[in-house]
């Protein structure tokens, strides 16, 4: 099977400047043209989205997050490695791991990708562990037999998924064209270059590339918040950042959507554009949970999912945010759970 | 008797209405090549491959039998019923069809009038073209339509039409998506305004010309779209290349008179960058969002 990216492009103007830079120098330049000027109004105040009258409680900062490589699972003590060098990592009888499903934390193996939830208030101590996880969020673009080559975007490789005979029917409730054009986004369990699937992560939308089914989240109908579906993505290379969101509505002159420039001025965009080192005020609206995240890249195929998420209650339909896997999970996301019904401020 | 046969003849002006407002709107749509953004319709049950041609094909025979329509109502004879029954059977075809749909893809819409008709077929756009259809079968064999001469009769015709106009519209689901559409304006955080539009609206503004010494080069460094502000940055004249000293600029995202404002910023030595403001005129554009109760992640 061919794996091969026909071109990947850079989205948000390249400009010969590392990625973390120019979020940093965006924000500097910004904040001087926001700065008021000796005739000038005052810098507008963006809406602040836990001030929402009616909501119960307020929210809780971002939990500490771990990620690395699994050097070693007992009983008592995970060990991974970091860039940062080794940590240890207690676990209490109540951690959970997930594995492909949920398993207990020994059954981690040296060497898989870890990502470690800690407790709240207590350093060094686990809450929760999710080994090996992985996913593949685009188009089918070929199949051969149980194993599908995935297009995820202009900005990240193609990536090979296989379908266990045990799971394929579940996956097919819910994707049941797993054909080429049509699109997927399964969980499971990342054996090196190929995702083992395990459990699908949303519904596949009626429609194939390139028609779409419109956001029910509407920018600038009622209020300046964005009500929908946050999800998350696999670093698309070990130099990603750990932390930060992609954004699907990257102004379509950057070269980030899917469609071109040209095509996507016929259609009203359902979010606000938005650039690489802009910042989200994201709160989860299940776990009541809050913290700012910075856009670092696009997310090119969340634009293509028009899909509600239900992890409690039904939200707008609409992928406002991919975040990477750290920043979910700070933000009290489950990542089996695909996504989590969020509400977003732009600043 | 009489205002049943006046019913019968009001029924084919009415109807090339509906068919030409029904091939306008496709025509429209064609013309924007509005497909990408557009809600997946009844057009999705075909191949890709066909679905232009079949629009082009749907679109003309609208046009084609509400000009029909039109120019056959003054007359007697066959052409004029042969138009009427080709009509009755475009409808309902058009029953027939969204009876399928609303029952084995609900998700899809109809697609009747264009982009107006984004949404799931309703109950009431069944009913709608099945009245349709009714009209155009009662028109087969209708008396040819003639002006009125009196003025009571005139208020009979105007009465009828407008009944039945006020009940295609209660009829209609699209009517709503155009009061919407009415009284929505685009904001500018989501309106489509290229980055040529917003170098050409500072390159003619004074703002530009008070800084145009301070800047190094042509070309921008470094330019991106946030919200409803364009941000353009160039290399300050003294600042070394990657240093961060520039002079930025702010554009808003307006098509007519967009508001502008300058900052030149510093490089300061072991600190990064630091800002000083020399010239700003116009709404500031947004600050970064502060949240007392959020944290960085």
């Amino acid at each position: 099977m061919p794996d091969q990216q026909p071109h990947r492009q850079c989205c948000g103007r390249c400009v010969g400047l590392p990625r973390a830079d120019r979020s940093a120098r965006r924000r500097v330049y910004r904040d001087a043209l926001s700065h008021p000027g000796p005739s000038g109004p005052e810098p507008s105040q963006p809406p602040d989205p836990w001030a929402t009258p009616g909501e119960s409680g307020s929210p809780n900062g971002p939990a500490s997050v771990a990620t690395g490589t699994a050097v070693d699972a007992s009983p008592h003590t995970l060990r991974i490695a970091g860039p940062d060098g080794e940590r240890s990592f207690a676990l209490l009888p109540g951690t959970r791991a997930w594995r492909g499903k949920t398993a207990d934390p020994t059954a981690i193996r040296p060497g898989e990708q870890v990502v470690v939830r800690l407790v709240r208030g207590r350093r060094g101590v686990a809450d929760k562990v999710w080994a090996g996880i992985g996913r593949v969020t685009g188009t089918i673009v070929d199949r051969d037999d149980d194993e599908l080559l995935v297009d995820e975007g202009i900005t990240r490789s193609r990536q090979r998924v296989t379908l266990p005979r045990p799971v394929i029917n579940k996956i097919m409730v819910r994707f049941p064209r797993l054909e080429p054009a049509h699109l997927i986004d399964v969980i499971g369990l990342r054996r090196g270059e190929l995702l083992e699937a395990a459990l699908p992560a949303a519904t596949q939308p009626p429609a194939v590339l390139p028609e779409q089914i419109p956001h029910s989240v509407k920018w600038g109908r009622n209020s300046d918040l964005m009500r929908g579906s946050v999800t998350w993505h696999e670093p698309a290379h070990p130099g990603e950042p750990d932390q930060g969101a992609a954004y699907p509505e990257i102004d379509p002159w950057s070269g980030c959507p899917e469609t071109p420039a040209a095509s996507a001025r016929s259609s009203t965009p359902a979010l606000p554009f938005l650039a690489i080192g802009s910042l989200l005020a994201v709160r989860n609206e299940c776990a009541h949970a809050a913290g700012t995240v910075t856009v670092t890249t696009c997310a090119a195929i969340a634009r293509l999912f028009s899909d509600r998420c239900l992890t409690c209650g039904t939200s707008p339909r609409g992928r406002i945010a991919d975040l990477t896997m750290s920043s979910f999970v700070a933000l009290g996301g489950e990542l089996e759970r695909a996504c989590f019904n969020a509400t977003v401020a732009v600043g | 008797m009489h205002a049943l046969t006046l019913l019968r003849q009001l029924q084919v002006p009415l109807l090339a209405l509906v068919l030409l407002v029904a091939c306008a709107a496709k025509l429209l749509r064609l013309i924007r090549a509005d497909w990408a953004g557009s809600a997946p319709d009844i057009g999705h049950l075909i191949p890709r491959r066909l679905r232009l041609p079949v629009a082009i094909a749907q679109c003309t025979t609208e046009g084609v039998l509400a000009a029909g329509l039109a120019l056959t109502a003054r007359f007697d004879g066959g052409a004029t019923d042969a138009f009427r029954a080709a009509a009755a059977l475009f409808f309902l075809i058009c029953t027939s069809a969204l009876l399928e749909v609303r029952k084995h893809r609900p998700d899809l819409g109809c697609g009747c009038f264009g982009t107006l008709s984004a949404g799931r077929v309703h109950l009431r756009t069944i009913v709608r073209a099945g009245a349709l259809t009714g009209a155009a079968l009662a028109t087969i064999g209708a008396p040819v339509f003639r002006l009125p001469r009196h003025r009571s009769m005139d208020l009979l015709d105007a009465g009828l039409l407008a009944c039945e106009i006020v009940l295609l519209a209660v009829l209609s689901p699209e009517v709503g998506e155009i009061l919407a559409r009415l009284g929505y304006s685009e904001p500018c955080e989501i309106s489509l305004v290229p980055p040529e539009h917003a170098l050409a609206s500072l390159h003619r503004s004074r703002v530009w010309r008070k800084h145009t010494a301070l800047i190094a080069e042509a070309a921008p460094e470094d330019m991106w779209r946030e919200l409803c502000w364009w941000y353009v940055v160039y290399r300050a004249r003294d600042a070394p290349a990657g240093s961060g000293g520039a002079v930025a600029f702010a554009v808003q995202v307006k098509r007519r008179r967009p508001a502008i404002r300058a900052a030149v910023v510093e490089p300061a030595a072991g600190h990064g960058l630091q800002e000083a403001v020399l010239g700003a005129s116009g709404p500031s554009p947004a600050a970064p969002v502060s949240l007392a109760s959020s944290t960085d992640i």
